[in-house]
């Protein structure tokens, strides 16, 4: 069931998407942490941020829409108040993390490869719903390819650059970012999108836009993970609107070597174990020893 | 105090007014007993429209032999509680929870007042029985003022009577009670209660709770429970935000799910 990505070994494939699953504690109820393959925490920034006003979230078909806006503790009190309690656990640790600018980016990045109990960086280029940050960096491969390297050059730790699905040519962007040193790419983050009330001809949405997720987003993100695969060497991990083990496995056989779960957690707190024994019983269901042996297995 | 989900089993689930209906599930032993404020989130095993689940309060618990019994009081308002309201005896749902903090009762007042709007009578009728039954409070001791748009609107009056024996009910439009707003027949009592005597806890729709700030003015210790979009309900999320002032009175946005659904009414900042 092991994988390893970018140096980081995972007791399995399965990870908690950023922003989806806190700083783990809010779940440890709910989920033997042990269990996971990873835990990724929710984005973190050089300062603690407030984040957008409500109305935040709204439900659409089949996913939810979602503008927080990134708030979040900052890195110095997520490494004092946080990352103790994750410490805990034999899990590792991907710290997600968010710049608004190529320096607020490396200063995050080595404020966490110092700190003790973080085993990966996620660099979120990707986040849709702060206007001045993340589009931008994530939709342009110079300036995607420009904070990998900035990242790259203050830590040690394995660094996946997670992609947005809001730009033309996905693996173009991938490709930048592979070039300029990233250990794996991980996608997709939220589409952008919104809603409409039609009693008040109000957006739904106190900042009129969101990121959309769950499972109305599959397809188009199984579509970008494919798409990638085959355009990178470094490993994909797919994410976007998996429920289920048999929504793991297609991203999987689409060229994911690992899969993050997100909007799931919310509807099914259990979702993530459920899709851990899952694959493992679909592995030995089908007598498959490794489970790197279905990845990029698509047959066209 | 741990949470999970649980598979519950509906009891009951009886339209006691129009459009208000009252759950009754039944779950597991261990299931933790809810304090009052608490909330569980609802959903419908399996369906996956609506998307996410409910928030809903608790309105009372009771424990079996081998299992125990939530009741949860609600208002068809959208698709997802016309789904629950559709559903009969015996129907599955699933319950995560209970969730969130709850209203203090140590607060060793001698007036204790409940306001309430609306099926915000809900876990105010839980923290009355509890306020009774742990904080040996006398009936007497507590007045309770109930408001609601319409006589079709009061729900849980009689269960209430047995808590509380003060209890003033109100109508907009007259039709059950005084013709009055809740927080405007509260305001006219209010000299009856000093501010270092009385512990005022509240729960109903934003513009009662936004008018009875401007009353109290911040004399009173009053606590709230409120209500907000969902979608995880347990802080994972960070998307169901109150604007409050945090403990340097600095602005700040704090989950309703985990921070709350109780907090101080002079902590929330109205926009
Ligand atoms: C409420 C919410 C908050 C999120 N916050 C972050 C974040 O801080 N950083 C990030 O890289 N992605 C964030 N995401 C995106 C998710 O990690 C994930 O990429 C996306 O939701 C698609 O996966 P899903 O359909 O399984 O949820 C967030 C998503 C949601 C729903
Ligand atoms: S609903 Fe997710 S943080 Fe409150």
């Amino acid at each position: 069931m092991s994988v390893e990505i970018g140096g980081l070994k995972l007791k399995n494939p399965v990870m908690t998407a950023s922003g989806t699953f806190g700083y783990g504690e809010e779940y440890a109820d709910y989920v033997d942490l042990n269990q996971l393959g990873a835990i990724v925490v929710k984005g973190l920034s050089l300062k603690p941020r407030l984040g957008n006003p409500p109305p935040r979230i709204m439900e659409t078909a089949g996913g939810m829409l979602n503008a927080v806006g990134l708030q979040n503790v900052g890195v110095d009190v997520f490494i004092k108040e946080k990352l103790p309690f994750l410490r805990q656990y034999d899990v590792a640790v991907i710290a997600n993390i968010y710049g608004e600018s190529t320096l607020e980016y490396s200063q995050v990045a080595k404020k966490l490869s110092q700190a003790e109990g973080v085993h990966a960086l996620e660099v979120n280029v990707s986040c849709p719903n702060v206007k001045k940050g993340g589009l931008s960096f994530g939709s342009d491969p110079k300036a995607a390819a420009e904070v990998t390297r900035r990242v790259k050059a203050e830590t040690h730790l394995p660094v996946i650059v997670k992609l947005t699905p809001n730009v033309t040519d996905i693996a173009a962007i991938a490709q930048s970012v592979e070039e300029a040193g990233a250990d794996a790419v991980s996608l997709i983050n939220t589409l952008t999108g919104m809603a409409i009330d039609l009693k008040t001809r109000t957006p739904h949405l106190k900042n009129i836009t969101g990121g959309l997720s769950g499972p109305a987003i599959k397809p188009v993100a199984l579509r970008m993970v494919w798409q990638v695969a085959q355009r990178v060497a470094i490993p994909v991990i797919g994410i976007g609107g998996i429920m289920t083990v048999e929504d793991a496995l297609e991203f999987m056989i689409a060229g994911a070597k690992a899969v993050q779960i997100g909007t799931a957690n919310f509807i099914n707190p259990h979702a993530t174990i459920e899709i851990i024994d899952g694959i493992r019983h679909y592995l030995q269901n089908n007598k498959i020893k490794n489970i790197n042996d279905i990845v990029g297995t698509l047959r066209t | 105090m741990a949470k999970d989900i649980y598979i519950g089993e509906v009891a009951a689930n009886e339209e006691i007014q129009i459009d208000y209906f009252l759950m009754k599930v039944t779950l597991p032993s261990d299931f933790t007993e809810p304090l009052p404020g608490q909330f569980v989130m609802i959903r419908i095993a399996g369906l996956h429209d609506p998307f996410l689940s409910r928030p809903i309060s608790i309105y009372s618990y009771t424990r079996g032999k081998s299992n125990c019994a939530i009741e949860l009081l609600y208002r068809v308002v959208g698709k997802g509680t016309q789904i629950l309201a559709g559903l009969i005896k015996g129907s599955q749902v699933e319950i995560s929870g209970p969730l969130g903090g709850s209203y203090s009762i140590d607060h060793q007042k001698k007036n204790i007042v409940f306001i309430a709007g609306g099926i915000g009578i809900a876990p105010l009728s839980l923290l009355a029985e509890a306020l009774c039954r742990k904080a040996s409070y006398s009936a007497a001791a507590m007045t309770f003022y109930l408001g609601a748009q319409t006589a079709d609107a009061v729900v849980g009056l009689n269960r209430l009577r047995k808590l509380c024996y003060n209890l003033t009910v109100c109508t907009d439009d007259g039709s059950l009670g005084q013709k009055a707003l809740v927080t405007k027949a509260f305001q006219k009592d209010i000299k009856k209660y000093s501010p270092s005597d009385t512990v005022i806890y509240a729960c109903g729709p934003k513009a009662m709770v936004q008018s009875l700030s401007k009353i109290l003015d911040g004399k009173y210790l009053c606590q709230v429970s409120l209500e907000e979009r969902m979608a995880c309900g347990v802080g994972a999320c960070v998307g169901c935000v109150v604007a409050v002032k945090d403990g340097q009175g600095k602005p700040a946005y704090k989950r309703v799910c985990a921070d709350g659904p109780v907090f101080d009414l002079q902590q929330i900042i109205w926009e």
